[in-house]
């Protein structure tokens, strides 16, 4: 005679524990076969979706830059483990893969290889955990800028807005003084980014040259498919200087549909997002003579260590670096360079202590890129402005704005934010 | 017969709790507890959508702006510093339940693909203010800064542990309070409403204050859900509140089953578990999720919590049956 009861079973239940059990097994499966030496670094960011080319080749670069050094013999003879984790894109999705990566993962270091707000959301986990963090492509001044936001182990390498927008004036402003360009109309996406990108760009490029006047500003949609309405009222309104500060895709429909329009045989172009070598490469026929911010050129600057990172970075991915590979790549060096200090001492305090004030010449040599220690962002970093030619590099004629320069104007930026 | 139930779901509710408190302390990983307010967070948004769309035949694309609502409420609330986290919860629930009776007294007017498409355009509505109002949230970059936690009655949920306890408890309550709705004559008149809106409006229901009711509650309890995710990443984003976070909703009801109370839950779970795990392997997740979600759909045509009931259903009607029919011969015999 068997035994039958009408509720649940102890048999039952053990099975179910079991499977429980199994479960959280599997759910650390980097873990387990992990060796306690090796340092893991985490690497949130977007290998989904629309931008996925720029995170795949942030991935490029940190995978490049941690294999170089394991290639070398490790730190102290500690080997470097990347762990990467796609967001989506997604803010919320963004904090719970960081979490995942330093509670289930057991990384030691987090990369942030998230834009915009995914960065914020990454921010508030790496402060609340104490970890040491580096941002490497949100471009929104505030995130290190404002002392609200400010943690003593959160760094940001990459570029930023008000860097770019001083730079990018104060080229624009020569330019329109040499060839009389006053009148100006603008054309970028309508969302906070766009609109503070363009509010910022005008507002340096009417400070270093009062001529200039704004004829029109239009706003199409963000990822719009079809350009030709704001081209058409461009080609009505007959500026001689367009900005824009679309980007990615949009940029690459932008610049095709104005072609057949042939927007660009009379009217001067200024763009913030043009110089990545993708979105270069993207465009079918590209015009020659368009103005565009350095985001990352194999011949620029022309020096050894650019062009080494360069072969390095196309041997494994297949495209040049991209304006988020060699800020990724930086902030590797920044890591590597405090772990080679500290021996191999993981500890957040230790490395932000030798993070802040550091200087690292990879990738582009020269003087550098210094983590300023007041603010914990970089400086000294390549913000030159270039024209577009049909063919490879894409763009020459770089233009670099001094740093003393960008420096004093952003002092009297933070003042008029309340920053500083 | 009610009381036995409610104390029935008390019991239940207790059992419940008591699991999710207990299970981080015996796997004490960190993630399992993150993993588990995620999932209460994203649950109780498609239980919520689950009393319109499962209980009442009220299909909305749009449910994420309660969702969005609740957590820029809560977020910006705990902010200004002048209130405390269950102020701020009960200010951020009256006003989301505000918000809901005056999108909802336009919608529940509204039948099938017009409902949906107008909850939907409510939605990017509310999504396009959030981006726009830059000042007040932060626009595209959301609600930055972090959400304060000041410790209320000796809980302080700067502590993770605390913080997964506090989700627990809400999270439950908030199921219970579903559940007596899903059981209530109010939930039996939803579902009339669904199956026969002409019976039930010649029975003297009040079809459109009955919907605008039970509106009002599942964006009250979405509010809560927004809440719950803004405490954990502390923040909120306008992303919460794009068509995409409703669409994953709906996805979970239908992964888990509208017919079963806890179907959106399970839902949830599976979803989440298997975006868990899928990401961590390949970021071709979505080609995978796809291709699970297909496979259940069409082979299935039913959640994995309705066509677990249904089969049980079977099984125990095809016992049961020979044992009948040898109950009915053997009566006609006597």
């Amino acid at each position: 005679m068997t035994k039958t009861t009408k509720g649940i079973s102890r048999r039952r239940v053990l099975k179910g524990a079991g499977a429980m059990a199994g479960l959280a097994a599997i759910g650390a499966p980097h873990i387990a076969g992990a060796q306690a030496k090796v340092i893991k670094i985490g690497l949130p960011t977007i290998l989904s979706g629309r931008v996925a080319i720029l995170g795949t080749s942030s991935r490029f670069a940190v995978q490049l830059a941690f294999n170089q050094i394991n290639e070398a013999g490790g730190i102290n003879g500690r080997k470097f483990e990347v762990v990467d984790r796609d967001s989506k894109g997604r803010p919320d999705e963004a904090a719970k893969v960081t979490r995942d990566l330093i509670n289930n993962d057991g990384c030691d270091i987090i990369i942030d290889g998230e834009a915009s707000s995914g960065s914020f959301a990454v921010h508030e986990v790496v402060r609340d955990l104490g970890i040491l963090c580096l941002h490497t492509c949100s471009e929104t001044s505030s995130l290190t800028a404002d002392p609200k936001l400010f943690s003593k182990n959160v760094f940001r390498c990459a570029r930023q807005g008000i860097h770019d927008a001083v730079a990018g004036g104060s080229y624009a402003a020569k330019i329109a003084k040499e060839k009389g360009l006053k009148k100006w109309a603008t054309c970028s996406p309508d969302y906070a980014y766009g609109r503070d990108n363009t509010a910022e760009f005008l507002q340096y490029a009417k400070m270093f040259e009062p001529s200039i006047e704004v004829v029109d500003q239009l706003w199409p949609k963000l990822f719009a498919p079809d350009y030709t309405e704001s081209i058409t009222k461009l080609m009505q309104v007959k500026p001689q200087a367009v900005y824009s500060a679309l980007w990615g895709g949009d940029l690459v429909a932008f610049i095709e549909q104005s072609n057949l329009y042939r927007l660009f045989q009379n009217t001067a172009y200024f763009s913030g997002g043009l110089g990545d070598p993708p979105i270069l490469t993207a465009i079918k026929n590209l015009p020659q003579g368009l103005n565009t911010a350095y985001r990352y050129n194999n011949g620029f600057p022309g020096s050894p260590e650019n062009t080494a990172f360069c072969d390095a970075y196309v041997k494994v991915a297949p495209h040049e670096p991209t304006n988020w590979a060699w800020q990724n790549y930086a902030a590797s060096q920044f890591i590597i360079e405090a772990l080679r200090r500290t021996n191999g001492n993981t500890d957040s305090s230790a490395l932000a202590k030798e993070i802040s004030g550091m200087t690292v010449k990879k990738p582009f040599g020269g003087a550098g890129i210094t983590m300023r220690d007041s603010d914990h962002t970089i400086i000294n970093y390549p913000v030159a402005w270039g024209k577009t030619v049909s063919k490879s590099p894409w763009v020459l004629d770089y233009v670099d704005t001094e740093w003393s320069k960008i420096i004093e104007l952003e002092k009297e930026w933070k003042k008029e934010k309340g920053y500083a | 017969m009610m009381k036995a139930g409610f104390l029935r779901d008390l019991f239940f509710a207790a059992v419940v709790l008591i699991v999710l408190i207990v299970v981080p302390f015996i796997f004490t990983k960190p993630s399992l507890r993150d993993f588990l307010i995620y999932v209460m967070a994203y649950g109780l948004l498609a239980m919520s959508l689950n009393l319109l769309v499962g209980l009442t035949g009220l299909v909305s694309f749009g449910h994420a702006a309660f969702f969005v609502s609740g957590a820029y409420m809560f977020g910006l609330l705990m902010q200004s510093g002048r209130v405390s986290i269950p102020v701020a919860i009960l200010i951020t629930v009256c006003g989301t339940a505000v918000l809901a009776m005056v999108i909802g007294a336009i919608c529940v007017r509204l039948k099938e693909i017009y409902f949906s498409f107008i909850t939907l355009a409510f939605q990017m509505f509310i999504h396009s203010i959030i981006l726009t109002w830059v000042s007040l949230t932060g626009g595209d970059q959301g609600l930055r800064g972090g959400i304060p936690r000041p410790p209320f009655f000796g809980i302080d949920l700067s502590s993770g542990a605390s913080l997964y306890i506090f989700s627990a408890c809400i999270f439950v309550a908030c199921i219970l309070i579903m559940r007596q709705v899903w059981q209530s004559p109010f939930g039996y008149t939803l579902r009339l409403i669904r199956d026969n809106p002409n019976r039930a409006n010649y029975l003297g229901v009040d079809i459109v204050r009955m919907k605008l009711g039970v509106f009002i509650l599942a964006g009250a309890m979405a509010s809560v859900a927004g809440v719950l995710l803004s405490l954990f990443v502390s923040g909120a984003y306008p992303e919460f509140g794009f068509w995409t976070t409703s669409g994953e909703a709906i996805f979970m009801i239908m992964l888990g089953g509208s017919q079963l109370f806890v179907g959106p839950i399970i839902g949830a779970i599976l979803l989440r578990l298997l975006e868990h795990f899928v990401s961590i392997y390949t970021e071709y997740h979505g080609l995978v999720l796809g291709v699970v979600i297909l496979a259940i759909v069409l082979g299935l045509r039913q959640g994995i919590a309705d066509y677990v009931v249904d089969f049980l259903q079977r099984r125990r009607e095809a016992k049961a049956a020979p044992a009948k029919e040898a109950a009915f011969v053997k009566k006609r015999i006597a």
